[in-house]
């Protein structure tokens, strides 16, 4: 079934110029990418079922998801600024504000296939965690989302390999459940300041968690403690994103390196793209957000 | 205000957002209609309206707009 043609041009419809960037973007992908997408959207038609959605519901919330973006990009430009200041306006604005976390949610998931530049983190996630198949005995993975990162990892490890996901919401847990289909991962409801596993991890991922915070360094340090001397740590964040939960601004990459400097821990390897395609300075003069991903170990 | 004299200061914002002092915007005029209108361009046509109408836009209003028009309305129902 082709749910990504639908998608796009119902899209197209109800909001011409993102229907032509999708158009544009989601054209210069591969079969492969179009085939993993509609499997994808295949199981958010199931996952959206099981609470009586479909297919439109999960693009309106998209729709709304975007407006949102783009009134907080409009803001940004006028104050260099994210208007959420601090975890507590987040968990009022967002968390704890059921009406516009049941359509962020869905209008994430959405956006997991029709934003391709989280395919290109992706991609460079893939590429490079074989590399670490002999050494990991444990990985784990804090906000698994649906489980792009953790599900290529069961593939990608060992079979011996174990895995746990831990997340501080209770419907975040529900989605990764949903969406992930290998079955003996653990699944942990805590916030990762209050997790203490018997056992340090050889590898942990972490994407897109360092904006939601105030304080990266601090959490980073935290998830440090659970690494292994030994260990790697898989992040990724943008810079310049603007959006209703995103608190701490990162202006570029190199602010992202300063981040992780002073936690303690040191790239082994990195990767960065501006959302749009575009030069450097362009994306310098309007503030265009960029996607950075990056595999870390302790000093 | 009336709807073109709304109009006509939209298309001089275009003429600088659109970097095309030939553009002629038009009511049903979309982002199909003009090369340039992708989604950077669009935020800015939308930070310059709000500019140069003293107006802020709401999230639900910036979901609706589709075509010049439904920007003109926006901005004149405030």
């Amino acid at each position: 079934m082709n749910y990504l043609d639908d998608i796009i041009a119902k899209i197209a419809t109800e909001n011409p110029v993102h229907g032509k960037k999708l158009r544009k973007n989601i054209g210069k992908q591969s079969q492969e990418y179009k085939d993993k997408a509609n499997e994808f959207f295949s199981t958010y038609i199931s996952f959206a079922k099981k609470t009586d959605k479909d297919l439109d519901y999960g693009i309106a919330c998209y729709l709304r998801m975007l407006a949102d973006v783009n009134q907080e990009y409009i803001a940004f430009l006028e104050t260099g600024e994210y208007t959420t200041k601090s975890f507590e306006d987040a968990n009022r604005r967002v968390y704890n504000n059921p009406e516009v976390m049941e359509y962020y949610m869905h209008g994430l998931l959405m956006s997991q296939y029709l934003w391709v530049h989280h395919n290109d983190i992706y991609k460079f996630f893939v590429g490079n965690i074989t590399k670490h198949k002999t050494e990991v005995s444990n990985y784990l993975e804090i906000g698994a989302g649906h489980g792009m990162y953790i599900s290529e990892a069961t593939k990608l490890l060992s079979d011996t390999t174990s895995f746990d996901v831990v997340d501080i919401s209770p419907t975040s847990l529900e989605i990764s459940k949903s969406f992930i289909e290998k079955q003996d991962i653990n699944y942990m409801l805590s916030d990762i300041y209050e997790y203490e596993p018997s056992e340090k991890y050889d590898f942990i991922t972490m994407g897109e968690v360092l904006e939601h915070v105030e304080d990266p360094i601090s959490l980073l340090k935290c998830v440090s403690g659970l690494l292994k001397d030994s260990g790697t740590l898989f992040i990724t964040a943008p810079a310049n994103a603007p959006a209703i939960d995103h608190i701490y601004l990162f202006k570029n990459a190199e602010d992202i390196r300063d981040v992780i400097t002073a936690a303690g821990l040191t790239i082994t390897k990195e990767y960065a793209e501006f959302v749009e395609d575009v030069s450097p300075e362009i994306a310098e003069q309007y503030k265009i957000a960029l996607m950075y991903g990056a595999f870390l170990k302790k000093q | 205000m009336e709807m073109t004299e709304v109009l006509a200061q939209i298309n001089e914002i275009a003429k600088d957002v659109f970097d095309d002092e030939n553009i002629v915007l038009a009511e049903n005029t979309t982002a199909n209609d003009v090369e340039d209108w992708d989604s950077i361009t669009h935020v800015q046509l939308l930070f310059s309206v709000e500019k140069q109408f003293g107006i802020k836009f709401t999230s639900s209003e910036i979901a609706k707009f589709k075509n010049i028009g439904e920007i003109i309305a926006c901005i004149l129902a405030k």
